[in-house]
């Protein structure tokens, strides 16, 4: 008996020394050495700041704004969160908010309705948030518009299914899946594709593919969805079955982010079927690091992207590497940082312009008032405006692998219009000239 | 599709689905090495060891970072890897195994869940899914590849099966020729007896959960190779299919577990290619064990107890 003590003892004391050794670990990592200030100065068409820019530490009271994020096996989405994050710590660093600073309060949710509905009324009613940013999710729009609508909060925030680009409570920074996938088609078609087959995880493939379905039927050639399970345990079948699919010279087109791309492009390496057909993608793996992962894709790939090239040198796309290389050192350059950025730049935006108290009300009316927001990292400036939805990205590039680098295929075009909300969004652009402003 | 021999499988030409058997074995090769490893450590310990993934997932990270941020040869990576799975296993084993040893099965399993939620918390703080982190292992191995049957396999995926049929041979071979062997037939028999005996159990045990951590920690690299990129959450859950192939082997038999993963893979694959059920695939671990366990039923041989202490 007294042996047993004495050995969960001793198992207790080596828990307790390896999870302070761990915690050292873990503090010794991250601590940061002082480095020179990022997002400073005034801004101009060549140079962009953080809010004020003023170079003085914010004080006082924190702004409160909230995020809820997606965090499951095989996909995380809080990275962009992360960025947002890193955006507001430049604001604070540059006198905030009219000298406040912003905090940012991030929760992440497993596709669990009922938690992602709690976390937005814990943010709403508990930690006072006036204002929902950077939100990025494959089903919380669905959950939590009418929730948010009710409140009169507009949720500034990079989305993946439907409601995120059928509501008036939500608007995005990129233009999801479904038009990205068209952008990734049209860039097939533009090389000769004769079939167009789509893979993407099954929680969102009927959405996120529907509209290649349509573009392909427009074309008059074959086109077909593949739902993946994520996390993906049989890459190998799984891309033998796209292959199939397509046939030879066919147009193949991933949808995935780079937690569980890899996998299947590894597997299509192995295979020999890298030059069988024609290979596209949406925004997530438009990176360095999965271009250098995959020089076999050389050329080969063509990814639709959202965003402007993460290697151009804008004023926005620079201050983000900046953010980036300062605030959020281990987080790779990457098309969620991207989002993350504008999120928190178009909200401090809003901020800046909000008269008088900062309140949910009057920062969700300044929201709403947002047009004509110019950012070097898309197309077309970005808008909220008196809308019944938003898709307001809707014109895209095409890049590709080349030599570890992401590099420009296919300058700015128009999303194709086989969605009516499209031909709608182009329409409402005109009337309230939205995004017309050079 | 349209027949190219005229033979089709439900509808599917049989010349479109033979690549999914061959792919479907070499999924199932790596299943059955880990449900084997399972089924060893079970019969000689009584524990269903649930951390079998999440202890091979962070040995592959472990793997991943000596290869990426270190310049030590790349043998050193993978073994540290398997090292990596005998050591943490060996640990449990030494430190909890006996505090846990006289407890139902229900219990030792929850201990080896917690060991597996450490990990898992670990990895998420150490190593992050997401963004754009790309991790990446690729066995020298892998790049030797074979044409077979209209599939590409490499040389891992043969070796992964190989080593499981290795494994399943010299497991059978050591319980019955070995002193060692029949010290762990005689704990699964009757922990108590045995140990009054004067066979030293705990020292027994304690092999026994280094052996299955070694074969954990191969498992592990392997599958980061073959199947996935390095999410350490998705592998920990590819444990799933080797439990199946455990439970359909009824934790005691290791042919017969062996034969269970290599069913899990290939049934798996083959559905691939039907749009009706392809969905549902990854079902098939869960459909395969129960059908077994109804099957069982029947003849009323449901034992998983591995000894009746």
């Amino acid at each position: 008996m007294r042996s047993r003590k004495v050995t969960v003892g001793v198992a207790l004391a080596a828990c307790s020394v390896f999870a302070l050794t761990l915690a050292a670990w873990a503090t010794g990592s991250s601590s940061r050495s002082a480095s020179p200030l990022v997002g400073s100065g005034t801004a101009s068409a060549t140079k962009a700041v953080c809010g004020l820019g003023n170079g003085k530490k914010a004080k006082g009271r924190p702004i409160k704004i909230g995020a809820i994020n997606m965090l499951i096996p095989g996909v995380d989405f809080t990275t962009v969160a992360k960025l947002s994050e890193a955006y507001f710590k430049c604001v604070n660093d540059n006198g905030g908010i009219h000298g406040r600073p912003v905090q940012l309060i991030q929760y992440t949710e497993q596709l669990n309705p009922a938690q992602q509905a709690s976390l937005a009324r814990k943010l709403v009613g508990s930690d006072k948030v006036v204002g929902i940013v950077a939100n990025t999710s494959f089903t919380e729009c669905g959950t939590n518009w009418k929730y948010f609508q009710s409140k009169g909060y507009v949720v500034i925030g990079a989305g993946v299914q439907a409601e995120c680009y059928g509501t008036p409570t939500y608007v995005e920074t990129n233009m999801g899946p479904r038009y990205s996938n068209i952008g990734a088609a049209q860039a097939l078609l533009k090389r000769g594709a004769k079939s167009l087959i789509i893979a993407s995880p099954d929680t969102i493939a009927a959405y996120a593919d529907g509209g290649v379905l349509k573009l392909a039927k427009a074309r008059g050639i074959k086109g077909q969805s593949v739902p993946v399970k994520l996390p993906v345990t049989d890459a190998n079948s799984t891309i033998l079955r796209l292959v199939q699919a397509a046939g030879q010279g066919g147009g193949v087109i991933l949808d995935f982010t780079p937690d569980t791309a890899p996998a299947l492009m590894k597997a299509a390496i192995q295979q020999g079927f890298v030059d069988r057909v024609k290979w596209g993608s949406s925004t997530p793996i438009a990176n360095e690091e999965m271009a250098k992962q995959f020089p076999q894709f050389d050329g080969k790939i063509f990814i639709n992207n959202e965003f402007s090239n993460l290697s151009s040198k804008g004023p926005d796309e620079t201050l983000y590497r900046k953010i980036n290389a300062k605030y959020t050192p281990k987080i790779a350059i990457q098309a969620f940082g991207q989002m993350g950025y504008m999120d928190a730049k178009f909200a401090t935006i809003a901020l800046l312009k909000v008269k008088g108290a900062i309140t949910a009300k009057s920062y969700n009316r300044a929201v709403r008032g947002l047009k004509n927001v110019k950012t070097d990292m898309l197309c077309k400036p970005w808008y909220v405006g008196p809308l019944k939805y938003h898709i307001p990205n809707n014109w895209d590039i095409t890049v590709t692998y080349r030599n570890g680098k992401v590099v420009l295929a296919d300058k700015c075009f128009a999303i194709a219009p086989v969605d009516s909300e499209i031909v709608q969004t182009r329409k409402w652009e005109r009337q309230f000239k939205l995004n017309t402003r050079k | 599709m349209t027949s190219v021999l005229g033979f089709t499988v439900f509808g599917v030409d049989w010349v479109f689905l033979k690549p999914y058997i061959v792919l479907g074995l070499a999924l199932g090769g790596v299943y059955a090495l880990s449900g084997v490893g399972i089924v060893v450590l079970y019969q000689a310990t009584g524990v269903l060891n649930l951390a079998f993934g999440a202890v091979g997932a962070a040995g592959a990270l472990i793997a991943y970072w000596m290869i990426n941020h270190t310049s030590l040869p790349h043998w050193l990576a993978y073994t540290a890897c398997v090292a990596f799975g005998g050591i943490v296993n060996l640990l449990y084993g030494v430190l909890f195994g006996p505090a846990f040893a006289k407890r139902d099965p229900l219990v030792k399993m929850m201990g080896t869940l917690a060991l597996t939620l450490i990990l898992l918390g670990i990895m998420a703080w150490r190593a992050p899914a997401g963004g754009a982190f790309v991790r990446v292992i690729t066995l020298p191995t892998t790049n030797h590849t074979y044409e077979l049957f209209g599939a590409v396999v490499n040389l891992t995926q043969i070796l992964a099966l190989a080593f499981a049929v290795v494994l399943v041979v010299g497991t059978t071979a050591f319980l019955r020729f070995t002193r060692l062997g029949t010290a762990y037939r005689a704990i699964a028999d009757d922990r108590e007896i045995t140990a009054t005996l004067g066979v030293p159990v705990r020292r027994v045990e304690a092999s026994a959960w280094l052996g299955s951590g070694i074969v954990c920690g191969a498992s592990g690299l392997l599958l980061a190779d073959l199947f996935t990129s390095l999410d350490y959450a998705a592998l920990t859950f590819l444990v799933i299919s080797s439990l199946a192939a455990a439970l359909i082997g009824r934790l005691r038999s290791l042919w017969v577990t062996f034969a269970g993963g290599l069913a899990v893979g290939v049934v798996q694959a083959i559905l691939t290619p039907y749009n009706s059920v392809t969905n549902y695939r990854s079902a098939t671990p869960f459909v395969l064990s129960i059908i077994m366990l109804l099957w069982l039923a029947r003849r009323r041989v449901i034992v998983f107890s591995p000894s009746t202490r």
